[in-house]
This record gives structure tokens, sequence and C-alpha cells, in this order.
């Protein structure tokens, strides 16, 4: 039975599994003794506290190490494990080995429970009366991800996945017979290796940094559950402040890099396309948001506070929704990049209920403490505008929800709904128009004070960037025409948002940067809506075939041009050569030329040469990656659609004829082959009677006709057609030069037509490609945007840290 | 009456609108049966593509029309044209969703979705090669 197989490396599994063990137990416990040490009527019992902090190190300490361990195993290539042989191959770079570890569902996990410990380990470095609270849901959180690598299995219930189990236990290979061989190891060459897709440097750094974002949403949390526990009830939003613009700025930057890595290697052609996936992180960044804003509301009025820990918590609960949604495989015919089901549905299901039920009990238990003051707002205060600004961000938020719950919906109901046929049309057609509200209150809300303001005295500060960001309006619309009249209305309202958080910069603040978070995070978020607007709504396909005819009036232009090797084609403002493929290691690289025009001399001079191409991958199939040239003021995208991938030279040399292909033509006629223009200018009856050796009776005509090649050299030949006692035949002729044979094959007298025979030599046949390219006017602009939320967002954790320091060195309050 | 509450109004009204938008707009998952009992309404039909019927891609004469036999869940056969270049890795598809219309006896693809689950999980045939190569 038992089998001593050979080459196996096991030692580094057990200490793995030991280590995950560890990571559950440690975790678990360091929760209940987080608990039992707030038990105390608020002093907190030191040695409960202790020994919490103790299991969370060696917590921490087993999550690393698993961690460093699956590293390890995967640079070793020890393909005995399962997860390395599935993630990874003998021929991957060692740069993309990171990319191996979250590939899989395990290692994402670990990602998340790893900046877990990071975030943990800050929280813990000064003792507060916050530390326990927090540390207390932040180990319920890092322990039900810690059971999600536990691989156990009771009774058909499936716990976790083990990221450390040996291929041949593997349910997929034990029951292959050759596992059953002792030196089975030997016989796997090599491992299943890295999707092509994610062999990229942005899937280097960007699940770490949505995973980051996650981890930091679980903060704010967290200082709310620990403020409904402790019943500090407002207490928990001034520290909670900084880690709320932490966790803002790091999804963010995560979610838009996953935007530039759809734009730079993915080949839809823009950088979001209202995938579920991206949709189930952007919905907890706008309530992040929604929420830092009624926060701050509450901070300086005291009102609020229900919607400040509705939306605080409901942040972090959309996360483990979209946790679920991205791994319970529920979404998978809406979605290309969701992971597949490894079984654990009904445990991330039970993840999120535990969350979700525990928020809602603990928000009622308080529910007398959260009725905020029962008096107005004035419509000049601007708690006000933030707080209908919230509002709509919700409302966005619910949109983007519901339609990407779709599969939920029909899970749960037994319906049958799917995605509306233009997804992304319907998408803009709810987001342009709250986006042009949120724009407008960016640029209106900071002119009022808190309060109360003088209508007046922000009328007139307002005007400035009024003006400015009408004159602007003006002259994008010469320079582009905006079909629609809403994104003419967010082309001005963010326009104005960028220009009224400047003038507010500048003139109100004085240019103090320490202050300016808001005003820095608002022109950045401007020039987001400003650039996604341009670049994408004025986008234009020039790769455009206007030869063909369209389908109907409901599908899409044909946007794939048919290019072949050395050919020319007018595009847009360039001329565009396909130059040919070289292979490059993995990827066959198509080189593709950009002229223009000089407006000089006429002649055409090269811009830029790019080279989109193809990965290479047996395995798991051929990916197309994009190529594109920045500007200042523009990109040009380029990708090619397809590519014939096999056979690429062996024809060159073939001096055979393929297969005739029969043309009827009237006098006057025009053909195209693959490298001339055929003319039939007309029937010679006339014929030369002895030199073609025909006999008195037959009947004998010729062709005449015209062939221009590409250098516009013509051509004349006479395939001639003979009828001898009632049957019929012919002379074909050939031209050498051109590859090419004609035959007249029958006069067609009904229709006053001739059938010609044009056939093809085999090596006339050329490389071609088709490719699809689109220039995407002023993204650069949505890439500013990007820096300038990012850096609002710093100078915000700062303003609001530099704030509590403050409080908590004087020993006042803040202000309620 | 207090602004809270006509806010209040107003966004449930929004919200109302939302949820009524994003059902009337939707589309259905349908078999090809279905697709042909109402002509030109959109439909998403989940099948396979029938691979042992060849495809018709001649991007040298129309690089934007590409047509393939697909088989739905029910087993009817249908012949879909796509407005558009032939999808990379096509064969591969273990399952694929085509969004369009019944026009005539064609239906009209205005999108394409793959599912190739073997480029998220290893798929039977990756495996089994796998294990050809070796013990072979």
């Amino acid at each position: 039975m038992d089998i001593q197989y050979t080459g196996e490396h096991l030692a580094y599994g057990q200490i793995g599994n030991l280590l995950v063990i560890f990571s559950f137990t440690f975790g678990l416990l360091s929760t209940l003794s987080f608990l039992l040490s707030l038990r105390k009527e608020g002093v907190e019992s030191d040695s409960w506290y202790k020994l919490a902090r103790t299991s969370f190190f060696i917590h921490a300490s087993a999550v690393i190490g698993i961690i460093f361990l699956i590293y390890y195993l995967i640079h070793g290539r020890f393909f005995e494990y399962y997860y390395v042989w599935q993630h990874s191959n003998s021929i991957l770079p060692t740069r993309y080995m990171w990319a191996c570890l979250w590939e899989g569902q395990e290692g994402s996990f670990l990602v998340w429970t790893f900046w877990h410990v990071v975030l943990a380990f800050f929280i813990l470095g000064r003792r507060n009366t916050w530390t326990a609270p927090v540390m207390f849901t932040v180990m319920i959180i890092q322990t039900f991800l810690a059971s999600m690598l536990l691989g156990l299995e009771f009774g058909g219930i499936k716990i976790g996945s083990n990221p450390f189990i040996l291929l041949r236990n593997h349910p997929d290979f034990a029951n292959l017979p050759f596992i059953q061989m002792p030196d089975y190891l030997s016989r796997i060459s090599d491992g299943r290796g890295l999707n092509p897709l994610l062999q990229n440097y942005w899937m280097v750094i960007h699940p770490p940094t949505l995973f980051l974002g996650f981890a930091a949403t679980a903060i704010p949390f967290a200082y709310a559950i620990g403020g409904l526990i402790t019943r500090k009830n407002r207490e928990w939003i001034a520290p909670s402040l900084p880690w709320i613009y932490f966790a803002i700025m790091v999804l963010g930057t995560g979610i838009l890099m996953g935007g530039a890595w759809a734009y730079e290697s993915l080949s839809f052609g823009g950088f979001w396309a209202w995938d579920p996936v991206e949709n189930a992180s952007l919905v907890p960044w706008l309530t992040l948001v929604a929420a830092a804003h009624v926060m701050l509301i509450h901070r300086k009025n005291g009102t609020a506070l229900g919607s400040s820990y509705i939306l605080a918590i409901i942040s972090f609960l959309l996360i483990l929704y979209s946790t679920f949604l991205t791994r319970s495989g529920i979404l998978g015919d809406t979605s290309v990049h969701a992971f597949t089901d490894l079984g654990m549905r009904g445990q991330l299901i039970l993840y999120m209920l535990f969350f979700v039920i525990m928020s809602a009990v603990l928000m009622w238990i308080n529910r007398n403490a959260l009725k905020g003051p029962d008096e107005e707002e004035s419509l000049s205060s601007r708690e006000f505008w933030m707080f209908i600004g919230t509002l709509i961000l919700t409302v966005s938020a619910i949109q983007i929800t519901i339609t990407t719950s779709l599969p939920v919906i029909n899970k749960v109901f037994g319906t049958n709904m799917a995605p509306p046929e233009d997804v992304i049309n319907f998408y803009n057609s709810w987001q342009v128009p709250l986006a042009v509200v949120i724009a407008l209150l960016m640029a209106i809300g900071q002119f009022f004070r808190w309060r109360q303001s003088d209508t007046r005295t922000v009328v007139r500060k307002l005007g400035v960037s009024f003006v400015i960001a009408i004159i602007c309006t003006l002259l994008y619309e010469l320079a582009f025409e905006f079909t629609r009249f809403q994104y003419s209305l967010l082309l001005f309202t963010s326009l104005w948002a960028f220009f009224a958080n400047l003038d507010y910069m500048l003139r109100t603040l004085k240019g103090k940067i320490s202050f300016s978070g808001a005003s820095v995070a608002h022109m950045g978020m401007a020039l987001i809506l400003l650039g996604s607007l341009v670049a994408n709504g004025e986008k234009q396909v020039i790769s455009q075939n206007k030869l063909r005819v369209d389908l109907g009036k409901d599908f899409p232009n044909n946007e794939n041009i048919l290019l072949y090797e050395r050919d020319t084609l007018p595009m847009g403002d360039y001329y565009v050569t396909y130059k040919g493929r070289q292979k490059e290691g993995i990827h066959i690289q198509f080189e593709v030329e950009y002229f223009k025009r000089d407006l000089d001399n006429g002649q055409l001079e090269k811009s830029f040469s790019l080279f989109p191409s193809v990965q290479l991958n047996k395995q798991m199939g051929n990916v197309s990656e994009p190529s594109t040239k920045h500007y200042w003021n523009k990109d040009v995208y380029t990708h090619v659609t397809y590519a014939e991938m096999e056979g690429g030279e062996k024809e060159q040399q073939d001096d055979t004829y393929k297969e005739n292909k029969p043309i009827e033509l009237a006098i006057g006629d025009t053909v195209t082959t693959s490298n001339s223009l055929v003319v039939l200018e007309g029937i010679n009856k006339e014929l030369d009677r002895s030199k073609l050796m025909l006999n008195d009776n037959d009947l004998a005509v010729s062709a005449r006709l015209l062939v221009m090649d590409v250098n516009k050299d013509l051509y004349r030949v006479e395939p001639v057609f003979i009828i001898r006692e009632n049957t019929m035949m012919n002379r074909p002729v050939e031209i050498d030069e051109l590859g090419l044979r004609f035959t007249f094959e029958k006069i067609l007298p009904d229709e006053n037509k001739f059938r010609i025979l044009i056939a093809e030599k085999k090596s006339n046949s050329r490389d071609f490609i088709i490719m699809k390219a689109i220039v995407f006017p002023q993204i650069n602009i949505l890439w500013i945007g990007c820096i300038l939320l990012m850096a609002g967002s710093w100078l915000a954790i700062r303003q609001r840290l530099s704030e509590n320091k403050r409080d908590s060195h004087s020993n006042i309050t803040p202000e309620v | 009456m207090k602004k809270s509450h006509i806010l209040a109004i107003i966004v449930i009204a929004i919200g109302l609108a939302v949820v009524v938008s994003s059902i009337s707009n939707s589309s259905t998952y349908a078999p090809f049966r279905t697709a042909m009992e109402s002509q030109g309404k959109s439909f998403h039909v989940v099948g396979k593509a029938n691979l042992q019927k060849d495809f018709i891609y001649n991007p040298e004469v129309n690089a934007n029309l590409f047509g393939f036999y697909m088989t739905d869940n029910e087993g009817q056969e249908q012949l879909v044209l796509y407005n558009g270049t032939k999808p990379q890795d096509f064969e591969r598809a273990e399952q694929i969703v085509v969004v369009g219309k019944m026009e005539g006896d064609q239906f009209l693809a205005s999108q394409i979705l793959m599912k190739c689950p073997s480029k998220y999980n290893g798929s039977e045939q990756d495996r089994l090669k796998v294990a050809g190569e070796q013990a072979g």
C-alpha cells in the first residue's frame, strides 16, 4: 500500500501545514483574548491583553512564514506541490514569481491577511483605549481569512483550501495511474504555468495594492465596531479619519492600477469596461468616500453619526461582498476575470453574513445613541451640500451594485436576467448624470462655510472659476464634437470643479499646502472625470474599414482592418505599414510603422513604430498584447486582433497555383487579385489563327485583359476561348512576374458576361494582420488626475493626524 | 415638511428608478428557440461552438465577419454571425455566451463572451495532457 515516492521534499509541506494551523489557532486565541481584555468595564485586563498580543505575534509570524514558504517553493520549482504546479513553470522569469503567489485564491487571501498583519502592527504600536476593541475586530476578520487556508473536510463540508496540498493528493490527480508510480515526480516535466495575462509588471503591483486597500478598509470598520462595543459612539470618528483617507488613497490607487493594466496590456481597448470585477472594487471606494465626508460632518457639528456608522461599516461589508462575487464563481457567465469556484461558496457566505449580522445587532443595541440632534441644516451650510454629495455617491454605488448583482439575484429568485445588451452604455447613462452632480458639488462645496454662509459671498467667489470654466468648455467644444448634451454638461462641471478648487487653494487657503488636501483631491477627481470623458467619449477608431457593408444599424462599425505585409493604408491622420513579424522569446512581435504626410513636400515621413504582439502559450492559449504610442496630448493604441499563427513562412517558395477563382465580368468591369487590378477591356475576335494553331472551323475569341500591379506597371494578356466541334476549349495565359494565370472559360450570352478563371501562385499569399487602432485624446489628464487624487488624500491623512495629535495634547475632546 | 424628509423621498425615488431601469433594461438568458420566437429582441444565449463544422472566417475578404455554428443548452444548433474578428483562442472556449438577436434564420451577435476555465483553473483536458505526456 505504502508507496515510497522519490524526489519529493515533504518537510516544507509539513512546516507549511503547521503554520496554517498556527495562523488559524492563534488568530482565534488572539480574538478571544482581545475580547476578554475588554470585559472589565473599561479597565483593560493586562494579562488577557498580553496573551492576545502574544497570540497575535505568533499568528503574524505564521502568516509571513506561509508566504515566504510558498514563494520559496515556487522559486525552487517544487512541482510535487499542487499550488506550485498549477501556478508556475520552469521557464517563468523570477520577476513574475510573486504574481504566481496571488494568481490562486489561497495566495490572494494570504496577501490580504498579510496586509492586515502589517496594519495591526501600527495599531498595536501605540497602545490606547482603542487598541483592544479595534484589534478584536481585525482579529475576527483574520481568523475567518486564516480558515480559508485550512483545507479540512467534515462530512462533505469543505473548510478552506490548503496551499500545501501535494499534487498526488489533489483530487484532480490522485486517481491518475501514473501518480501511483514511485518516481511519478520525474515524469512531471513542468508546471502549468502562470496565466499569460498576469505576466505583466502591472500584475506584480496591482493586486498587492488592491489588497492593501481592502485591508485598510477594515480599520475604519474596526473603529466603528469598537465604538459600538465600548459605547464610545462619538469618539471613534476622530482616530479613524486618517485611516479612512488612507483606505481611499490605497484602494483608489489599486483600482486605477487595474485600469492602467487593462489599458496597457488587455485588448478591449480602454481602461474601464464596467466589468463586474472592476465594479466590485469601485463600489466600496465610492462608499468609503461618502463615509469620509459624513464623518467630517460629524467631527465638525456632531450630526450625521448614524450615516457615519452605516457608511463606514457598509464599505467593509461591500469589500466582503466583492470577495464573495469574485471568488464564489457566481459571476461565471458575466465576467472574464473572476476566480473559479473552489467549493468555498458556503464559507464565503458565512463569512459575509457573520459581519452583516454582527454589525446589524450592534447598531440595533446602540440605536438610541445614534440619533442625531434634531436640528435642520441650513441650505447655505457646507455640511448640507456635503451630505447631498454623499447621497449621490450612495445612489451611484447602489446603481452599480444592482446591475453587477444580477447573477446573484438570478440565483436567489430563480430569474433569468442578463446584463443589458450594451452594458457600458447602460452604466454611462446612469453614472454620467450622477457624475455631473458630483462635479458640481465639488466645485461649489468648499466655498460654503460650516453651519451658515453668506450666499452672495459664495457666488462672488465662484465667479472667476465659472468664467474660466465656460471659456475652456467652449474651446473644448470647438476642438471636439461632443455628441451628447450630458457629455457637454460633464465637460463643463468637471472643468469648473477643477478651477474652483484651484481657486480655493490659491486665494482662500493662500496656497497653504498642508490644508489643501480636499482641494487637491477634488482637483484630481475633476481631472479623472474630464480625462475619462475626453479620452473615452472622443476616442477615435482610426482603423475603420470603410469598404465593407455593415450587418445592420445596431452593429458596431467595422473596426478592424486587414493589412498585408509591406502594404500601406491610410488611417486617420496616419499612413500605416505592416513591416513584418519576428519572434522575441515567447512573443511574436508585429512591426507596424506609422507615417505622416509632410505638408510641404507631400512625402510620407515616419512618425513612429509600434510592436503589438501575441504572447504564445500552449497551455493556456495565446494572448495578444497591444502597443501604444504616448504623446503628451494623445495616445495611439494599436492592437492585432487576428493573425495567422501557423505556417507563416512555409509557403513562400511554393510555385504551384492555388485553385481557380471563377469571376464573371462584363466589358469594362474590374476585379482585384492579391497584388493587382484586372480590367476586361474587350473581346478580340480577330485572332491570328496560324499562330494559335487553330483549325479553320474553330470559333475562337480572346478576352483582352489589362492587369495593373501595385507599382502601376501594366500587363496585357489575352486568354483564348475556342469552340471546336461542339467542345469548349481554352488556352490559359500566365503572368510570371505576378504569379497569375487567367483562363477564359465561358461566354455567358444571356447576361452579356464572360467567365474568367483567375489562379494565383501559392507564393502570392502574403502575411497579413488584422489590426485595430484607436486614438485616445488627452488621456494624460486622467493619469494626472489620479496622481492629484492620491496626493490630496495623502495631505488629508496628514492633516487629520496632526489635528488628532493637537487634540490629544491639549486634552480637549474634539468639538462636538 | 423638513428638508431631510424631502431629501429622503428624492433618494428613495431615485433608488426605485435605479431598480426599475436595471430590471427593465436587462436582457435575458434564453435558448435559440426563444430568440427565434421574438425576432429582433436581444438575448444572451449560452452554449458551445460546434467545432466539427467549419467556421466562416475569411479575413482577406472581410476581416469583420466571423460566423460559426453554436449549440445552445437545449441542443439546438444555430448559425451565429458576428461583426468582428475571430476571437483569440475561440476553439478553446469551453462555453460561450453570445449576445444578440435573431434576424431571419441567422443569429447576429454583437458580443461573444468566452469562458476559458483553463486560464484560471486546470481543465480536465490540461490534466490529461500533462499526464499523457509524462506516462507516454
